[in-house]
């Protein structure tokens, strides 16, 4: 199944399929040219960030827990703990075994 | 470079211990400026060992070697093009595979590499071990444990680096190597880019090319317009054979090789017991605990700090004014005597009466927060605040400095990711009332109107900076970038590091500020003594007294708030004869006056901080912007109190 990270119950672990980060590009200025280029390099900034910090597609990741008042998630991901916010989150798609 | 002086970088992820490391080296030998052109910190030191002179730099703590950030993009130049004697990687043992993806990319700038395995110590706690010999077998390079907060190990690390930069030890260091399809494209491109001179190794170009990478691909156009051309075509067949986009492909099969190595080099056991660090990060981020324990020790932490404060300024500020009679029976009390006591001395006062007791609590405190890592649970746990004005978590941490004061706050704006982020952290921040402005509201309003206006005022106060910051956030074009941080383990703050940090933050903001407030004294003074104070009152008088319905006094209190908050209460003291000010302003007047304090300017050596990160034109915008929203919201608070 593949569903975004937030969907994942606290304990569960996924597999990345992908990071999208397009969906969410909206810019609010410049001419169409420009936007087009600034949405395309903020989409490879936030995967490239995702990536770096090792959420690469194939990797298991697993949620520890989310903060409250629809905060950010506590994942583990080869070995270590990262916090990320949940708007983020919801653009890492992950694979899941139910 | 002399045969014995070198130069050697330190390098590595955020949080593994390298400026402790860094700090048992060079002590106070330190020199922290900003590197040039940029707002990022650049720490160089000197050690003198066994007659060699060793020129440290410490770089900042960065995840990858791509341009993703200014701290990237600066580490990587370092290393490639100022070519230190050696590289030291501090890993950390505990996180050891994203940490050799780290260390990876260093192989791959062809970096003369020692690694220094830090926090051994909290890997076996986590039932980690790790087979040194196996690691330096495999990568080729020294490989050195360390326990850098207790020091061991350091020696070894420091004999081991010299003897490879002698090449009295020999090295081999691996080559990273991909999968076939990307190899061969590396290949192709090597041979291509073997045509042209470059100043970074030809294999870690041909990568970067493959990674998109925009600083090396503008450098290699300059040169071969057709290398990125080719680059690009092969860039899509990877993507067409592996459905995703080539700098991820990449990413991913880097991360592969560092699980790889990984897995060859430790071994994990599930530890008997769970690490005190582990139970207190589930407590203190936990949905129910983690709130009140954060409201508790941040309410100790301001707290303390104010009552340290009030103490040490109060007694500080006594021992400087005894001098004051010394000071007239030399300079007379004519009008230099004046001058310099009224412009400089008491702008040096000020200055030392604000920055010892209330600055440098508040420094060494947020050091040990971030130290320990306890900075990094309330980012998290204030993250969906943060995010209703348009910021994110880790905002959380300049925007409470901001409530000492706004100084620290301003230069804390540089742990934001992006330019825009920064800029909308600090406007927030300017607004946020500071201890001086505390004084106010609560010395003026707390005490002659009631507790429970100063309550008002500052949740007024807290309304304006969410509506501000929703507006700005709008308003300034770009993508909001998320939270995402690593949150490592907890660990004891090492003291002296913390000590060192507060040190120099706190020259940084003497350097700063203190000019600043003693030239912005000494004009005022002049413009007293001129008889130039009265006069710019009577000309402010349509926007005081008619607009805000103030005396016309306040106006000259109000310039000299400028340089320091508290001033304005001390000014209108003064010059109302009385310090009950019960007899001579209106209740509504005080709520009024305190508002348009609160709001109106970031006081002097805030300004100066606006400038010195932002520049000229973005301070003066963030000025005015305030000067009009405190008449705008001083105004309207005049007329609707006076209704009511």
């Amino acid at each position: 199944m593949h569903l975004p990270l937030t969907s994942l119950q606290n304990g569960e672990t996924g597999v990345i399929t992908a990071t999208d980060c397009s969906s969410k590009g909206h810019q609010m200025c410049g001419h169409k040219a420009k936007k087009r280029w600034l949405k395309h390099a903020m989409t490879e900034r936030c995967a490239r960030r995702l990536n770096d910090l090792g959420l690469t597609p194939g990797t298991k990741v697993t949620v520890v827990k989310s903060a409250p008042f629809n905060g950010p998630l506590e994942v583990s991901v080869r070995g270590s703990r990262l916090a990320i916010g949940r708007g983020m989150a919801g653009r890492i798609l992950v694979d899941v075994e139910r | 470079m002399s045969h014995n002086h070198f130069r050697i970088a330190l390098a590595g992820n955020a949080n593994v211990g390298k400026s402790v490391i860094f700090n048992q080296l060079t002590g106070l030998h330190q020199h922290i400026g900003n590197w040039p052109g940029k707002t990022v910190e650049k720490a160089e030191g000197t050690l003198h060992f066994k007659g060699y002179t060793i020129d440290f730099i410490d770089l900042p703590g960065i995840y990858s070697l791509s341009t993703f950030s200014m701290e990237e993009l600066v580490s990587r130049e370092y290393i490639a093009t100022e070519k230190p004697d050696l590289v030291i990687n501090v890993v950390d043992a505990s996180i050891l595979e994203r940490n050799l993806f780290f260390t990876l990319q260093l192989l791959e700038l062809e970096s003369p590499l020692l690694i220094a395995l830090n926090q051994i110590d909290m890997a076996t706690k986590k039932g980690i071990t790790i087979d040194i010999k196996k690691a330096e077998e495999i990568l080729g390079v020294p490989v050195v444990p360390t326990v850098a907060i207790s020091g061991k190990g350091v020696y070894q690390m420091l004999e081991t680096a010299i003897e490879v930069i002698e090449k009295k030890r020999k090295t081999e260091p691996l080559k990273p190597r991909y999968g076939r399809e990307i190899e061969e494209r590396i290949e192709d491109l090597t041979i291509l880019l073997n045509k042209i001179q470059l100043k970074y190794p030809t294999r870690w170009v041909a990568i970067k090319l493959l990674e998109e990478d925009s600083e090396v691909e503008k450098e290699v156009f300059a040169l071969s317009p057709e290398i990125v051309a080719a680059a690009k075509r092969m860039r899509g067949e990877l993507e067409q054979l592996h459905g995703h986009s080539c700098p991820t492909v990449v990413t991913s099969e880097r991360y592969h090789v560092a699980h790889m190595l990984s897995e060859e080099i430790q071994t994990i056991t599930e530890p008997l017991k769970t690490p005190l660090s582990e139970k207190l990060h589930t407590v203190t981020t936990h949905k129910i605990s983690g709130y009140p324990i954060m409201l508790a020790t941040l309410l100790a932490v301001f707290i303390g700090i104010f009552s340290f404060g009030d103490f040490t300024s109060a007694l500080l500020g006594d021992a400087f004014f005894s001098l004051k009679p010394a000071f007239d029976s030399a300079l007379g009390t004519g009008i230099i005597g004046e001058l310099v006591w009224g412009g400089v001395m008491e702008g040096i006062i000020g200055g030392f009466t604000v920055a010892l007791p209330y600055i440098l609590p508040f420094y060494f405190i947020l050091y040990i927060f971030e130290d320990s890592g306890y900075l990094s649970r309330i980012a998290f746990l204030m993250d969906n605040l943060m995010h209703k004005m348009g910021l994110h978590g880790k905002a959380f941490i300049p925007v409470m400095l901001s409530f000492g004061c706004n100084v620290p706050g301003c230069l804390g704006c540089r742990i934001m990711e992006t330019a825009r982020e920064r800029l909308l952290t600090a406007f927030v921040v300017t607004l946020v009332p500071c201890a001086a402005t505390s004084v106010i509201i609560l010395g003026l309003v707390g005490n002659y109107v009631g507790i429970g206006w100063a309550l008002a005022l500052y949740i007024i106060n807290l309304v304006i900076i969410f509506v501000l910051g929703r507006i700005a956030f709008k308003a300034l074009p770009g993508e909001p970038t998320e939270l995402i941080m690593e949150m490592s383990a907890y660990r004891m703050p090492h003291i002296k590091t913390v000590a060192n940090q507060t040190w120099f933050r706190l020259r940084e903001f003497i350097v700063m500020a203190f000019p600043l407030i003693i030239v912005g004294s000494l004009v005022i003074k002049i413009a007293d003594v001129i008889n130039l104070l009265e006069p710019v009152a009577d000309i402010m008088s349509p926007v005081t007294v008619v607009w805000l319905g103030l005396p016309a006094v306040t106006g000259i209190a109000l310039i000299f708030g400028v340089l320091r908050k508290e001033l304005t209460l001390i000014m209108l003291a003064s010059l109302f004869g009385t310090a009950n000010f019960a007899q001579v302003m209106t209740p509504v007047q005080m709520i009024v006056f305190t508002l348009v304090v609160m709001l109106y300017i970031p006081c002097v050596a805030t300004i100066g901080a606006l400038v010195k990160e932002f520049g000229g034109k973005k301070a003066l915008l963030i000025t005015v912007i305030e000067i009009l929203l405190a008449l705008l919201v001083g105004g309207i608070a005049y007329r609707l109190l006076t209704i009511m």
